[in-house]
């Protein structure tokens, strides 16, 4: 609906019933007059606003949105505002990534007594928004592509990379082997890699018969994160090997029940860090840049800290230069849980970058830049969920919120809202849960960096709580628990 | 769908400033609109009329109201649309008053808001469906937490009312605090004169069963049909065989236990009846200082028991009760002033709390009624009452005004006068405050007829200085620096939160403030009740009150209990949360974060999956925030009907 030209902005409020919303009839008894933008959305609690209206809004064109719930510890549920100090609290720190102004976004607490003090808040945030002026659409951001051209200046990993000489990986494979044959014989089946359609590709292998286990290969080939299979066996008794990041996706499901400890078994192994198969690819083109694109070794060895290919014309690549970005900064290539062999990992030689590469990316940014970067990117996705379908813990699946008409929170226009919106979702349904095996940007077929969404948001989720997913069984992650008083929640002056 | 839109003028209140024709008009073009108009008074006879005609008229299956506030006239439009034949909640408001009207004057402004808002709320409807209530039946019983004053007042008057009571007291007789006192103001009658014959009613009460020495443990279940687990405490005497003869506590060896009842002032014997006029008048055994216990030799008590009553081995035991509805009267606690290094921290023997006090001033306290000093026995001759120790004071967190404390000070220090004819009262104040009938009137004559010395101002220190305190401090209406030598120094201690009250809180799912004090559903119209249906206030655990607020809160709240027990049925509230299970992966993150513990798992073909419980759910929607695939949705206000309202204002 069009605002009224050249007067107001689009300002979008969600108030709980009890204080709030009775706070501004408070206001209105006492005729305390107020900036007309506002448009205020009557819910029964603060703990119902979910961000995603926020995020609705603000992309739709809402200029700012603000919500306010009663006083922490008088909400009408008891803890209802509790909950949605930590939700909005996460959603204010995120919305950088996007590009928009976290100025735009507030919430706040006000009682059903406080006219007085109603009015004064529409007032200064409305007269927020105003200085900030029209909210500049995503949609119509100029394009920013700076990865796009991106050389390979990625940072250095964190520890020497370097597998195990052949022997001694061997080795260790058959005692993996071992162990996953004698545990066979209760279980469905046991999920590993095998080698796939060439010799630079592993894919997942289901072992069933002992015979399979003798397929079982390890190495910097075995990309997948093979837990996102665990909850479609859920109820079944099932087996899975793990690098040291998946055992974190492992636990992670765990925790939140999706798959039950008594039916799953856990195999694991130290991990000296996978490729990024792109990467490689990039590596082996023609100098030139020719069109030749199709890399088929007939095979591949591993030595040490490089990756030997044989064919036509035999190459060697050093692992730090093809190395999966995850890896630079990884601090746990041993897997956290299971029966794991623990070969000879080496510890990462000092503190880790303080952003990952993605996000470092983003950081640097303007936030011109980042609205610009995110609607060239979202040009270019297919929408085809890839990154969704790869999430080990996007278990929704066909349920999904994303293609859903009940509730129907994406429209399937093919437009950069609607695809934001969805990645906004992913982004906001990780908070707390993603592990950041990346095994969303891996998925897609574009390489959109979907990662660093989800890598700003596990940084607002450690500032703010403290919180990693992914190490503890027992933990309660951040968004499903309140502190009454929060440390790192600072009050929003309104 | 067809709609109808009714905007109103409420006479020039709307009219005034929003162009309410036109409104009406823009919204005949909404979607799915059929009929629209203005009208004078919507929520008048002949406006409510207008609307059930209308829906007659157009066969309208939805309506929306653009008037004043829904949380004024929501009840009364539902109300409209149901007489002609529709569902309550297919209907919807836009507050074009209280948000538009009354808050700009702009005319142009206002009524393309109302528009807007008008758009909102047409777009809302659209996706509303019929909800209907469930009826279910209630449990007759109520149970009353705390047997102070409060607590017994609801107790009685609910068991006269025929409902079957049980009483639970975490201490081992009723009473509370009023039973300690000695004099109550402003007719300084006796307390315990006052208080007993309600005491001994509630023993002999045929609707009431007393559990003494017990605490509430778990509370599951709604209102109607709560579930409660209450642990009985072992007393170490079994309390169906002991008469309160008295005779174990003429013969215990051991009399240095602490004397809790009064208020530490002294000591007793480690089995122990608190007081002559105890309910029940049963002893009782303290195992941190009974030699049995203690040295694991003695048992004189179970050698003199003419009913052999002692059982030292005996247990706590839990019992299950099943209740509709839930008073909690649990009182308050004390300020401990040690936390004032000023008065002395505690070091001084005859800087003594009010409620010691009252104690030395009962006859059937340790001192036999004889006002005596703790340190030395004597008579003291000169008493000063500090006010406000703990109250009105941000310095310790308790900013607010205790209530009874000025009341109960003048009743102190007149009280002084009658038991030591020679002495002298002073009492230290910031305000008095004496608002309550003939309040004013007894604390003038406190200053006119007693004498008492009223000085404004703080007291600064109390140095002791040979058998006397120096009491300092100013007089701020006269500008002077006082100093006053006393035998005795009483401090009125303020009140503060029940200990534990916050834990019961939680457990009852009701909320209280700051200071651990419960809340009440709203602070003028349900003084009362909670925002837990079937859970109600009574006495000081909601705020400091003095004694006839306390006995009127009580009964209030049995009154309350009665009003919802007087219904055969209940119907529960439509508007609540309901799982979708083909969409629910069974992850109970919903069942993690609701308040209510509303959501329970349920099995469906061998999978696990969340259900609520429709007389548990509340309608928070904290669940439908929580759950990542919107399985759970809070009816009323689902994901699609707020986006829809989101979608009118953002998107085109
Ligand atoms: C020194 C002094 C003098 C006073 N003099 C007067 C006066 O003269 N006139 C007057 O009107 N007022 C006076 N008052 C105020 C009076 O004490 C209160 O108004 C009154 O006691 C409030 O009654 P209540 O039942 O709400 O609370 P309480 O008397 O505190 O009773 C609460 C009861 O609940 C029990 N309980 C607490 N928690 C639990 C639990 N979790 N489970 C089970 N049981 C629990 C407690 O053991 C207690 O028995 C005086 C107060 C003081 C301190
Ligand atoms: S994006 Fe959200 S709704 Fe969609 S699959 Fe992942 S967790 Fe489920
Ligand atoms: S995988 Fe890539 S292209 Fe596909 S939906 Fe995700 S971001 Fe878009
Ligand atoms: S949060 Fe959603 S998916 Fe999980 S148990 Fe609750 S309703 Fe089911
Ligand atoms: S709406 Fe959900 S969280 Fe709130 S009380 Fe009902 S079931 Fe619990």
């Amino acid at each position: 609906m069009p605002v009224l030209k050249g007067k107001e902005l689009r300002v979008v409020g969600f108030l709980c019933n009890w204080c709030s919303y009775g706070g501004a009839d408070t206001a209105g008894v006492g005729r305390f007059s107020q900036p007309t933008d506002l448009r205020i959305i009557r819910v029964p609690c603060s703990g119902r606003v979910d961000p995603m209206f926020v995020v609705k809004a603000l992309l739709g064109g809402a200029d700012g949105v603000l919500v306010s719930g009663c006083h922490p510890r008088d909400c009408h549920y008891s803890q209802g505002n509790f909950y949605a100090r930590r939700r909005l609290e996460t959603l204010k720190t995120f919305l950088p990534a996007l590009g928009i102004d976290p100025d735009r976004f507030q919430y706040t607490w006000v009682s059903a007594s406080e006219g007085q003090r109603w009015k004064n808040v529409v007032s200064t945030f409305v007269e927020k928004v105003h200085q900030l002026g029209h909210a500049p659409r995503i949609e119509e951001a100029a394009p920013y592509l700076p990865l796009a051209e991106k050389g390979d200046t990625l940072p250095a990993p964190l520890r020497p990379l370097a597998w195990p000489a052949a022997g001694t990986l061997t080795a260790s494979l058959e005692q993996l082997r071992e162990k996953i044959r004698a545990a066979l014989p209760e279980l469905d089946c046991v999920i590993g890699w095998q080698q796939g359609f060439d010799a630079l590709h592993a894919t997942p292998l289901f072992m069933r018969k002992p015979e399979d286990v003798d397929k079982l290969t390890w190495g910097p080939l075995n990309v997948h994160n093979l837990a996102t299979y665990l909850p479609q066996f859920k109820n079944r008794k099932v087996g899975v090997v793990v690098k040291g990041c998946d055992s974190r996706s492992v636990i992670e499901l765990l925790q939140e029940k999706l798959v039950e400890p008594d039916n799953v078994r856990v195999f694991g192994m130290a991990c000296e860090g996978v490729v990024d198969v792109e990467r490689v690819r990039k590596a082996m083109e023609p100098a030139e840049g020719a069109a030749c694109t199709d890399v088929a070794p007939a095979a591949v060895a591993v030595e040490g800290d490089g990756l030997a290919f044989e064919g036509d014309t035999p190459v060697r690549l050093k692992l730090a230069d093809v190395v999966a970005e995850k890896c630079r900064t990884c601090d746990t290539p041993v897997p956290l849980l299971g029966d794991v062999v623990e070969g000879n990992a080496s510890a990462p030689a000092g503190p880790g970058p303080d952003a990952p590469p993605s996000l470092e990316a983003l950081d640097a940014m303007t936030p011109e830049q980042r609205r610009g970067f995110w609607r060239a990117q979202m040009d270019r996705c297919l929408r085809c969920y890839a990154c969704r379908n790869a999430c080990p813990m996007c278990v929704c699946r066909d349920h999904c919120i994303a293609e859903s008409r009940d509730p129907h929170w994406t429209t399937q226009e093919g437009n950069v809202r609607e695809k934001l919106q969805f990645q906004v979702i992913h982004a906001l349904h990780l908070a707390g849960r993603c592990t950041e095996c990346g095994e969303c940007q891996r998925a897609c077929p574009v390489n959109i960096p979907v990662l660093a969404l989800k890598q700003w948001m596990n940084r607002s989720v450690l500032t703010l709580f403290d919180y990693r997913a992914g190490v503890d069984v027992n933990a309660v992650p951040p968004l499903l628990a309140f502190a009454v008083e929060e440390k790192n929640i600072k009050e929003h002056g309104l | 769908m067809r709609i109808g839109v009714f905007v109103c003028h409420c006479g020039s209140n709307i009219g005034g400033t929003v162009d309410v024709p036109g409104v009406a008009q823009v919204a005949r073009a909404y979607p799915d609109v059929v009929f629209s108009s203005d009208t004078m008074y919507a929520c008048s006879e002949p406006g409510q009329a207008a609307i059930v005609d209308a829906i007659r008229e157009h066969a309208l299956d939805g309506v929306v109201v653009a008037s004043c506030t829904p949380r004024m006239h929501e009840p009364t439009f539902r109300r409209t649309v149901e007489r002609a034949g529709l569902n309550r909640y297919m209907f919807e408001m836009a507050n074009i008053r209280e948000h538009v009207s009354w808050i700009g004057k702009d005319r142009e402004a206002n009524s393309n808001k109302a528009a807007e808002l008008v758009r909102m709320a047409v777009e809302k409807l659209r996706l509303n469906a019929p909800l209907y209530p469930k009826s279910f039946d209630v449990t007759k019983r109520v149970l009353v937490i705390g047997g102070g004053v409060a607590g017994i007042q609801a107790a009685l008057d609910c068991a006269d009312g025929g409902i079957e009571v049980v009483l639970v007291e975490r201490e081992s007789t009723i009473g509370g605090k009023m039973a300690k006192l000695d004099k109550t103001f402003p007719t300084v009658d006796c307390s315990s004169c006052i208080l007993g014959p309600k005491m001994v009613d509630v023993s002999q009460h045929p609707n009431i069963r007393l559990y003494a020495h017990a605490e509430v443990e778990k509370i599951g279940g709604y209102v109607g049909n709560f579930k409660v687990d209450v642990r009985r405490k072992a007393t170490y005497v079994d309390w169906e065989l002991c008469t309160g003869c008295g005779l174990c506590m003429e013969k215990c060896p051991s009399k240095k236990s602490p004397d809790a009842f009064n208020e530490h002032v002294g000591v007793t014997t480690s089995i122990n009846i608190p007081f002559p006029q105890a309910i029940p008048k049963k002893a009782i055994i303290d195992p941190t200082s009974c030699r049995q216990f203690v040295k694991g030799k003695c048992g004189v008590c179970a050698k003199v028991c003419p009913t052999g009553a002692i059982r030292y081995d005996m247990e706590d035991q839990v019992v299950t009760e099943e209740v509709g509805a839930i008073i909690t009267a649990t009182g308050y606690d004390l300020f401990d002033y040690t936390r004032y290094a000023e008065y002395g921290g505690g070091r001084y023997p005859d800087v003594i709390t009010s409620l010691q006090y009252e104690r030395l001033l009962s006859a059937s306290g340790p001192t036999g009624g004889h006002v005596k000093r703790p340190s030395d026995g004597k008579e003291p001759k000169t008493v000063v009452f500090i006010q406000c120790v703990g109250s009105r004071d941000r310095s310790v967190d308790r900013p607010y005004c205790s209530g009874f404390c000025c009341m109960y000070t003048a009743k102190q220090a007149v009280l002084t006068k009658d038991h030591i004819p020679d002495s002298r009262s002073y009492v230290f104040y910031m305000d008095i405050r004496a608002n309550g009938k003939m309040y004013e009137e007894f604390t003038r004559r406190a200053m006119e007829e007693y004498g008492v010395q009223y000085v404004r101002g703080r007291v600064s220190m109390i140095v002791p200085q040979g058998d006397k305190y120096l009491v300092r401090g100013v007089d701020t209406l006269l500008g002077e620096q006082v100093e006053v030598p006393a035998d005795l120094v009483v401090l009125a201690v303020g009140a503060e939160s029940s200990h534990g009250a916050p834990q019961l809180a939680e457990k009852l799912r009701i909320s209280y403030d700051n200071y651990g004090f419960f809340m009440e559903s709203h602070c003028k119209l349900r003084p009362v009740e909670t925002n837990t249906a079937g859970v109600y206030l009574a006495g000081a655990c909601q705020g400091p009150k003095d004694i006839p607020s306390s006995v009127g809160q009580g009964s209030a709240a049995a009154a309350k209990v009665l009003g919802l027990f007087s219904r055969g049925r209940l119907e529960s509230d439509p508007q609540i949360s309901q799982v979708d299970v083909r969409r629910c992966v069974g992850c109970g993150k919903c069942i993690t974060t609701c308040p209510y513990g509303a959501i329970e798992w349920m099995e469906l073909r061998g999978e696990m999956k969340a259900r609520v419980i429709e007389t548990v759910c509340q309608g928070c929607g904290i669940c439908t925030v929580t759950c990542p695939q919107g399985a759970i949705q809070l009816q009323h206000f689902t994901d699609n009907q707020i986006l829809a309202e989101v979608n009118a204002l953002c998107l085109s």
